[in-house]
């Protein structure tokens, strides 16, 4: 059968200001960018502490230049934004189930907070008693 | 039924306009009107060449996807009161459209049929009908029972800018489907609908948008299943990699 003429829809450039949805995935994709900033720090710092201790003094004053501090707490600021729009995924795409129940949204995302959050409070008492 | 709203349809008629154009209507509305009652009444009583498909007006047989102010609704389950003065009714996005509110689906079609929906066993013990039936425990059935609630309508692959990209893309429905029948304890068919769903253009064309999910008018969560059919797509292609 011959289909009828059709009209095809181009998608714009600017879908993604459409609808504040696609604006906040724009925005989490986004995050990626200063955590590969955070990234490419990490291994400047190993390739420091193997080149000797001068690459190494030098790479700790680039890391306490404060631009440099500000970037880092932007960093931290969006992969706390990254977790917390994924956290709420997790229960969804890997629901944990038990019998014919399935354990509640919010048992799970508080879980997983709960995990950051000691995780952080281990890190800062370790890094408070070695100091 | 004293108030009326102005209403824009986005019309396209490709015998007298190449190019799909905007008509305003005024169409008188209450508490309980729809956009689907609003467009039969435009269709009634103020202009009878406007197309649009509907059929059973109560979110079941999914007909009547429509883009309300860019947004993809059902118009029997959408009421003209949620909106202001701004009422823009046009075809469902990411189709191509053949007159006025008609998309042709035919892609969306096909993409449902590449998944295999239906219940594959080819076992020597299944079951012969008559007394014979299969058994199901309601825990089995929990596991799949929100993914089959799809009514088919297309809203989610209107809302997926991935699908608006690349049309080969399985979609979200076809993949929820193929999750349905995956996670079913009757089904046997798994390895046959894997190959599809492991593909770029199966489960890995996602990038976890998740507005199919907020448009879904059944709460099928879509998103949810085109994520477990990402980790079930991973194994897939890590045991057949293994097996070599
Ligand atoms: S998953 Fe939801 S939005 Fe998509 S076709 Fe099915 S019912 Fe419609
Ligand atoms: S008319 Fe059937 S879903 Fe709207």
């Amino acid at each position: 059968m011959q289909k009828p003429a059709s009209y095809r829809p181009s998608m714009s450039r600017r879908w993604w200001l459409q609808h504040q949805h696609f604006v906040l995935y724009m925005l989490r994709e986004a995050t990626v960018v200063p955590l590969v900033f955070f990234a490419g720090c990490m291994i400047a710092g190993l390739w420091a502490l193997n080149s000797g201790a001068e690459a190494w003094v030098s790479w700790q004053a680039f890391m306490a230049n404060p631009l440099v501090i500000l970037i880092n707490l932007l960093t931290l600021a969006a992969s706390l934004f990254h977790a917390a729009t994924f956290f709420p995924l997790m229960p969804r795409v890997m629901p944990i189930r038990i019998g014919a129940k399935t354990l509640p949204v919010n048992a799970i995302v508080g879980g997983m907070w709960a995990v950051v959050a000691i995780i952080a409070i281990a890190l800062v008492a370790y890094f408070i008693w070695r100091a | 039924m004293s108030q009326t709203k102005s209403i824009r349809v986005q019309r396209y008629l490709p015998e007298q306009e190449p190019e799909p154009f905007w008509q305003n209507y005024e169409v008188p509305f209450d508490e309980s009107t729809s956009i689907l009652d609003a467009l039969n009444y435009i269709k009634d009583e103020l202009d009878n060449t406007l197309s649009y498909r509907w059929s059973c007006r109560m979110a079941i047989c999914g007909s009547c996807g429509v883009m309300v102010n860019g947004i993809p609704k059902l118009g029997c389950k959408t009421f003209l009161r949620e909106y202001g003065t701004r009422v823009d009714i046009s075809a469902l996005a990411h189709f191509p459209v053949e007159r006025d509110l008609v998309v042709d689906m035919d892609i969306f079609m096909e993409h449902l049929e590449a998944v295999k929906p239906y219940i594959i066993d080819k076992s020597k013990g299944r079951p012969t009908g008559e007394s014979d039936t299969y058994r199901q425990t309601p825990a089995q059935m929990a596991r799949y029972h929100q993914f089959s609630n799809c009514i088919n309508c297309g809203l989610c692959y209107a809302a997926c800018p991935q699908f608006g990209l690349n049309n080969q893309f399985l979609g979200p429905a076809a993949i929820t489907l193929a999750q349905r029948y995956n996670l079913d304890n009757r089904d046997k068919g798994k390895r046959e609908r894997m190959a599809a769903l492991s593909e770029h253009d199966g489960v890995w064309s996602c990038t976890f948008v998740g507005f199919c999910s907020t448009v879904c008018p059944k709460h099928v969560d879509p998103a949810a299943a085109v994520n477990q059919g990402k980790i079930e797509a991973a194994k897939y292609t890590l045991i057949n990699l293994l097996n070599g």
